[in-house]
Protein backbone atom coordinates (compact mmCIF):
# COMPACT_ATOMS: atom_id res chain seq x y z
CA UNK A 1 0.00 0.00 0.00
CA UNK A 2 1.18 3.51 -0.82
CA UNK A 3 -0.04 6.78 0.60
CA UNK A 4 0.76 10.21 -0.87
CA UNK A 5 -0.59 13.42 0.57
CA UNK A 6 -1.26 16.60 -1.41
CA UNK A 7 -2.73 19.82 -0.13
CA UNK A 8 -5.57 21.79 -1.71
CA UNK A 9 -6.07 24.85 0.44
CA UNK A 10 -7.45 23.65 3.75
CA UNK A 11 -8.03 20.10 2.52
CA UNK A 12 -5.43 17.33 2.43
CA UNK A 13 -6.04 14.62 -0.14
CA UNK A 14 -4.35 11.31 0.56
CA UNK A 15 -4.01 9.17 -2.56
CA UNK A 16 -3.97 5.55 -1.46
CA UNK A 17 -3.04 2.68 -3.73
CA UNK A 18 -2.56 -1.06 -3.45
CA UNK A 19 -4.31 -3.12 -0.84
CA UNK A 20 -5.10 -2.22 2.75
CA UNK A 21 -4.64 -5.43 4.67
CA UNK A 22 -3.41 -6.70 8.01
CA UNK A 23 0.17 -6.06 9.04
CA UNK A 24 1.13 -3.57 6.34
CA UNK A 25 -1.54 -1.47 4.66
CA UNK A 26 -3.45 -1.00 7.89
CA UNK A 27 -0.34 0.31 9.66
CA UNK A 28 0.55 2.66 6.80
CA UNK A 29 -2.98 4.02 6.76
CA UNK A 30 -2.79 4.64 10.51
CA UNK A 31 0.55 6.45 10.13
CA UNK A 32 -0.57 8.54 7.18
CA UNK A 33 -3.79 9.76 8.77
CA UNK A 34 -2.31 9.93 12.28
CA UNK A 35 0.53 12.12 10.99
CA UNK A 36 -1.86 14.58 9.35
CA UNK A 37 -4.06 14.81 12.45
CA UNK A 38 -0.98 15.39 14.62
CA UNK A 39 0.05 18.23 12.29
CA UNK A 40 -3.30 19.76 13.03
CA UNK A 41 -4.90 19.09 9.65
CA UNK A 42 -8.65 19.27 10.00
CA UNK A 43 -9.90 18.22 6.59
CA UNK A 44 -8.75 14.91 5.18
CA UNK A 45 -10.01 13.28 2.01
CA UNK A 46 -8.90 9.68 1.50
CA UNK A 47 -8.76 8.88 -2.20
CA UNK A 48 -9.47 5.15 -2.38
CA UNK A 49 -9.52 5.04 -6.19
CA UNK A 50 -6.30 3.01 -6.37
CA UNK A 51 -7.15 0.58 -3.59
CA UNK A 52 -7.89 -2.86 -4.99
CA UNK A 53 -9.21 -4.45 -1.82
CA UNK A 54 -9.23 -4.34 1.96
CA UNK A 55 -9.60 -7.03 4.62
CA UNK A 56 -11.36 -6.73 7.98
CA UNK A 57 -8.22 -5.28 9.55
CA UNK A 58 -8.05 -2.61 6.84
CA UNK A 59 -11.70 -1.70 7.26
CA UNK A 60 -11.19 -1.67 11.04
CA UNK A 61 -8.31 0.78 10.61
CA UNK A 62 -10.44 3.00 8.39
CA UNK A 63 -13.00 3.16 11.21
CA UNK A 64 -10.23 3.87 13.74
CA UNK A 65 -9.00 6.76 11.56
CA UNK A 66 -12.52 8.12 11.31
CA UNK A 67 -12.93 8.03 15.08
CA UNK A 68 -9.54 9.62 15.73
CA UNK A 69 -10.35 12.41 13.28
CA UNK A 70 -13.70 13.04 14.95
CA UNK A 71 -12.07 13.13 18.40
CA UNK A 72 -9.67 15.79 17.15
CA UNK A 73 -12.43 17.87 15.65
CA UNK A 74 -11.32 16.98 12.13
CA UNK A 75 -13.33 15.46 9.34
CA UNK A 76 -12.35 12.46 7.26
CA UNK A 77 -14.15 11.75 4.01
CA UNK A 78 -13.77 9.20 1.25
CA UNK A 79 -13.29 9.61 -2.49
CA UNK A 80 -13.90 7.06 -5.22
CA UNK A 81 -13.94 3.63 -3.54
CA UNK A 82 -13.42 0.94 -6.19
CA UNK A 83 -15.94 -1.87 -6.76
CA UNK A 84 -14.59 -4.20 -4.11
CA UNK A 85 -14.07 -1.53 -1.46
CA UNK A 86 -17.49 0.00 -2.17
CA UNK A 87 -18.99 -3.48 -1.79
CA UNK A 88 -17.42 -3.79 1.68
CA UNK A 89 -18.55 -0.31 2.74
CA UNK A 90 -22.12 -1.29 1.85
CA UNK A 91 -21.84 -4.71 3.54
CA UNK A 92 -20.57 -3.19 6.78
CA UNK A 93 -23.07 -0.30 6.68
CA UNK A 94 -20.11 2.08 6.84
CA UNK A 95 -21.45 3.68 3.70
CA UNK A 96 -24.06 5.27 5.98
CA UNK A 97 -21.37 6.67 8.28
CA UNK A 98 -18.81 8.05 5.85
CA UNK A 99 -19.29 10.94 3.46
CA UNK A 100 -18.36 9.34 0.15
CA UNK A 101 -17.73 11.27 -3.06
CA UNK A 102 -17.21 10.29 -6.68
CA UNK A 103 -15.92 13.65 -7.84
CA UNK A 104 -12.83 15.20 -6.31
CA UNK A 105 -13.88 18.79 -6.92
CA UNK A 106 -17.22 18.18 -5.28
CA UNK A 107 -15.49 16.46 -2.38
CA UNK A 108 -13.05 19.37 -1.91
CA UNK A 109 -15.89 21.87 -1.93
CA UNK A 110 -17.79 19.89 0.73
CA UNK A 111 -15.36 20.65 3.58
CA UNK B 1 -10.79 -36.34 -7.75
CA UNK B 2 -7.18 -35.96 -6.73
CA UNK B 3 -7.06 -32.21 -6.52
CA UNK B 4 -6.31 -31.60 -2.87
CA UNK B 5 -3.66 -29.34 -1.44
CA UNK B 6 -2.58 -29.14 2.19
CA UNK B 7 -0.56 -26.42 3.88
CA UNK B 8 0.77 -26.21 7.40
CA UNK B 9 1.83 -22.82 8.72
CA UNK B 10 3.23 -21.37 11.90
CA UNK B 11 0.97 -18.65 13.31
CA UNK B 12 2.67 -15.64 11.76
CA UNK B 13 0.57 -12.89 10.22
CA UNK B 14 3.27 -12.48 7.56
CA UNK B 15 2.17 -15.82 6.07
CA UNK B 16 -1.40 -14.69 5.49
CA UNK B 17 -0.65 -13.21 2.05
CA UNK B 18 0.85 -16.54 0.94
CA UNK B 19 -2.28 -18.46 1.81
CA UNK B 20 -4.47 -15.82 0.23
CA UNK B 21 -2.49 -16.02 -3.02
CA UNK B 22 -2.56 -19.78 -3.02
CA UNK B 23 -6.33 -19.81 -2.46
CA UNK B 24 -6.77 -17.39 -5.33
CA UNK B 25 -4.68 -19.40 -7.76
CA UNK B 26 -6.30 -22.70 -6.84
CA UNK B 27 -9.69 -21.06 -7.31
CA UNK B 28 -8.60 -19.81 -10.74
CA UNK B 29 -7.42 -23.33 -11.57
CA UNK B 30 -10.91 -24.51 -10.60
CA UNK B 31 -12.18 -22.06 -13.26
CA UNK B 32 -13.65 -19.44 -11.00
CA UNK B 33 -13.62 -15.96 -12.52
CA UNK B 34 -11.02 -13.50 -11.24
CA UNK B 35 -13.46 -11.59 -9.01
CA UNK B 36 -14.75 -14.85 -7.54
CA UNK B 37 -11.26 -16.15 -6.96
CA UNK B 38 -10.48 -12.90 -5.13
CA UNK B 39 -13.57 -13.41 -2.99
CA UNK B 40 -12.41 -16.92 -2.10
CA UNK B 41 -8.94 -15.58 -1.31
CA UNK B 42 -10.42 -12.89 0.94
CA UNK B 43 -12.59 -15.41 2.82
CA UNK B 44 -9.62 -17.73 3.35
CA UNK B 45 -7.54 -14.75 4.49
CA UNK B 46 -10.08 -13.92 7.22
CA UNK B 47 -10.30 -17.52 8.41
CA UNK B 48 -6.51 -17.85 8.57
CA UNK B 49 -6.09 -14.55 10.43
CA UNK B 50 -8.69 -15.69 12.99
CA UNK B 51 -7.05 -19.10 13.35
CA UNK B 52 -3.67 -17.48 14.03
CA UNK B 53 -4.91 -14.65 16.19
CA UNK B 54 -7.91 -15.91 18.17
CA UNK B 55 -7.27 -19.64 17.86
CA UNK B 56 -3.53 -19.86 18.35
CA UNK B 57 -3.01 -16.52 20.11
CA UNK B 58 -0.27 -15.63 17.59
CA UNK B 59 1.94 -18.27 19.19
CA UNK B 60 4.34 -19.14 16.36
CA UNK B 61 4.77 -22.60 17.82
CA UNK B 62 1.12 -23.34 17.13
CA UNK B 63 0.15 -24.39 13.66
CA UNK B 64 -2.64 -23.59 11.27
CA UNK B 65 -3.58 -26.29 8.79
CA UNK B 66 -5.21 -25.27 5.56
CA UNK B 67 -6.69 -27.82 3.20
CA UNK B 68 -8.06 -27.12 -0.24
CA UNK B 69 -10.45 -29.77 -1.54
CA UNK B 70 -12.18 -29.70 -4.82
CA UNK B 71 -14.72 -32.03 -6.35
CA UNK B 72 -17.03 -31.72 -9.34
CA UNK B 73 -19.44 -29.38 -7.60
CA UNK B 74 -17.62 -27.62 -4.78
CA UNK B 75 -14.43 -25.81 -3.92
CA UNK B 76 -13.91 -26.32 -0.20
CA UNK B 77 -11.30 -24.90 2.15
CA UNK B 78 -10.71 -26.10 5.71
CA UNK B 79 -8.80 -23.94 8.17
CA UNK B 80 -7.83 -25.61 11.44
CA UNK B 81 -6.23 -24.13 14.51
CA UNK B 82 -5.12 -25.42 17.89
CA UNK B 83 -7.14 -23.01 20.00
CA UNK B 84 -9.96 -23.22 22.54
CA UNK B 85 -12.78 -22.82 20.03
CA UNK B 86 -15.69 -20.39 20.28
CA UNK B 87 -19.42 -20.18 19.89
CA UNK B 88 -20.19 -18.33 16.71
CA UNK B 89 -23.83 -17.78 17.73
CA UNK B 90 -22.67 -15.61 20.63
CA UNK B 91 -20.75 -13.14 18.51
CA UNK B 92 -22.43 -9.76 18.11
CA UNK B 93 -23.69 -8.53 14.75
CA UNK B 94 -21.14 -6.04 13.38
CA UNK B 95 -23.84 -4.29 11.36
CA UNK B 96 -26.09 -3.51 14.27
CA UNK B 97 -26.30 -0.12 15.94
CA UNK B 98 -23.11 1.09 17.60
CA UNK B 99 -21.22 -2.01 16.40
CA UNK B 100 -20.93 -0.39 12.97
CA UNK B 101 -18.28 1.90 14.47
CA UNK B 102 -16.28 -0.85 16.16
CA UNK B 103 -12.75 -1.31 14.85
CA UNK B 104 -13.04 -5.11 14.67
CA UNK B 105 -15.57 -7.92 14.52
CA UNK B 106 -16.17 -8.11 10.77
CA UNK B 107 -14.08 -11.09 9.63
CA UNK B 108 -16.86 -13.67 9.87
CA UNK B 109 -19.25 -11.28 8.12
CA UNK B 110 -16.72 -11.01 5.26
CA UNK B 111 -16.35 -14.79 5.00
CA UNK B 112 -20.11 -15.25 4.78
CA UNK B 113 -20.35 -12.54 2.17
CA UNK B 114 -17.59 -13.98 -0.02
CA UNK B 115 -18.43 -17.70 -0.14
CA UNK B 116 -21.62 -19.76 -0.27
CA UNK B 117 -21.26 -21.55 3.04
CA UNK B 118 -19.26 -21.03 6.23
CA UNK B 119 -19.34 -23.62 9.00
CA UNK B 120 -17.52 -23.75 12.31
CA UNK B 121 -16.64 -27.06 13.87
CA UNK B 122 -15.41 -27.09 17.41
CA UNK B 123 -13.19 -30.08 18.16
CA UNK B 124 -12.96 -30.83 21.86
CA UNK B 125 -9.46 -29.89 22.98
CA UNK B 126 -8.28 -29.83 19.38
CA UNK B 127 -9.22 -26.40 18.17
CA UNK B 128 -11.58 -25.05 15.57
CA UNK B 129 -12.14 -25.98 11.95
CA UNK B 130 -13.65 -23.36 9.69
CA UNK B 131 -15.12 -24.80 6.51
CA UNK B 132 -15.56 -22.45 3.56
CA UNK B 133 -17.43 -23.62 0.49
CA UNK B 134 -18.04 -22.13 -2.90
CA UNK B 135 -20.12 -23.92 -5.49
CA UNK B 136 -18.46 -24.47 -8.82
CA UNK B 137 -21.73 -24.19 -10.66
CA UNK B 138 -22.90 -20.80 -9.54
CA UNK B 139 -25.66 -19.56 -11.82
CA UNK B 140 -23.43 -19.84 -14.87
CA UNK B 141 -20.95 -17.26 -13.61
CA UNK B 142 -18.10 -19.70 -13.28
CA UNK B 143 -16.99 -23.30 -13.42
CA UNK B 144 -19.05 -25.18 -15.94
CA UNK B 145 -20.06 -22.16 -17.96
CA UNK B 146 -16.39 -21.31 -18.38
CA UNK B 147 -15.82 -24.85 -19.59
CA UNK B 148 -18.58 -24.41 -22.16
CA UNK B 149 -17.62 -20.96 -23.37
CA UNK B 150 -13.93 -21.74 -23.42
CA UNK B 151 -11.16 -20.52 -21.25
CA UNK B 152 -11.40 -16.89 -20.21
CA UNK B 153 -8.22 -15.10 -19.41
N1 LIG C 1 -10.58 -19.61 15.16
C1 LIG C 1 -11.11 -18.99 16.21
N2 LIG C 1 -10.85 -19.40 17.47
C2 LIG C 1 -11.38 -18.76 18.54
N3 LIG C 1 -12.20 -17.69 18.45
C3 LIG C 1 -12.50 -17.23 17.22
C4 LIG C 1 -11.97 -17.84 16.03
N4 LIG C 1 -12.46 -17.18 14.97
C5 LIG C 1 -13.22 -16.19 15.46
N5 LIG C 1 -13.25 -16.21 16.81
C6 LIG C 1 -14.02 -15.30 17.69
O1 LIG C 1 -15.03 -14.68 16.93
C7 LIG C 1 -14.89 -13.25 17.01
C8 LIG C 1 -15.33 -12.64 15.70
O2 LIG C 1 -14.42 -12.92 14.65
P1 LIG C 1 -14.32 -11.91 13.44
O3 LIG C 1 -13.29 -12.40 12.51
O4 LIG C 1 -15.70 -11.68 12.90
O5 LIG C 1 -13.88 -10.55 14.12
P2 LIG C 1 -12.45 -10.17 14.76
O6 LIG C 1 -11.45 -11.17 14.34
O7 LIG C 1 -12.67 -9.95 16.21
O8 LIG C 1 -12.16 -8.75 14.08
P3 LIG C 1 -11.77 -8.50 12.53
O9 LIG C 1 -11.84 -9.81 11.83
O10 LIG C 1 -12.80 -7.52 12.06
O11 LIG C 1 -10.41 -7.93 12.55
C9 LIG C 1 -13.44 -13.02 17.38
O12 LIG C 1 -13.26 -11.79 18.04
C10 LIG C 1 -13.17 -14.20 18.29
O13 LIG C 1 -13.66 -13.95 19.58
MG1 LIG D 1 -11.19 -11.71 12.32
Amino acid sequence: MKANARHHGKVTVVDLSGKITIGEGDLKLRQAVGGLLDEGRKNVLLNLGGVSYMDSAGIGELVACYKRATEKGASLKLLNPSGKVQDLLVLTKLQEIFDIYRDEREALASF
Amino acid sequence: MGRNVKLRLASRIGYVDLVHEMAESLAREARFTKPEALNIGLAVREAVINAMKHGNGLDAAKMVDVEFRRNASTFRVLVKDQGPGFDEARMSDPCEGANVLRTSGRGILFMKHFVDRVAFQRRRGKGTVVVLEKRLDNGGRNGRSAAITGRRR
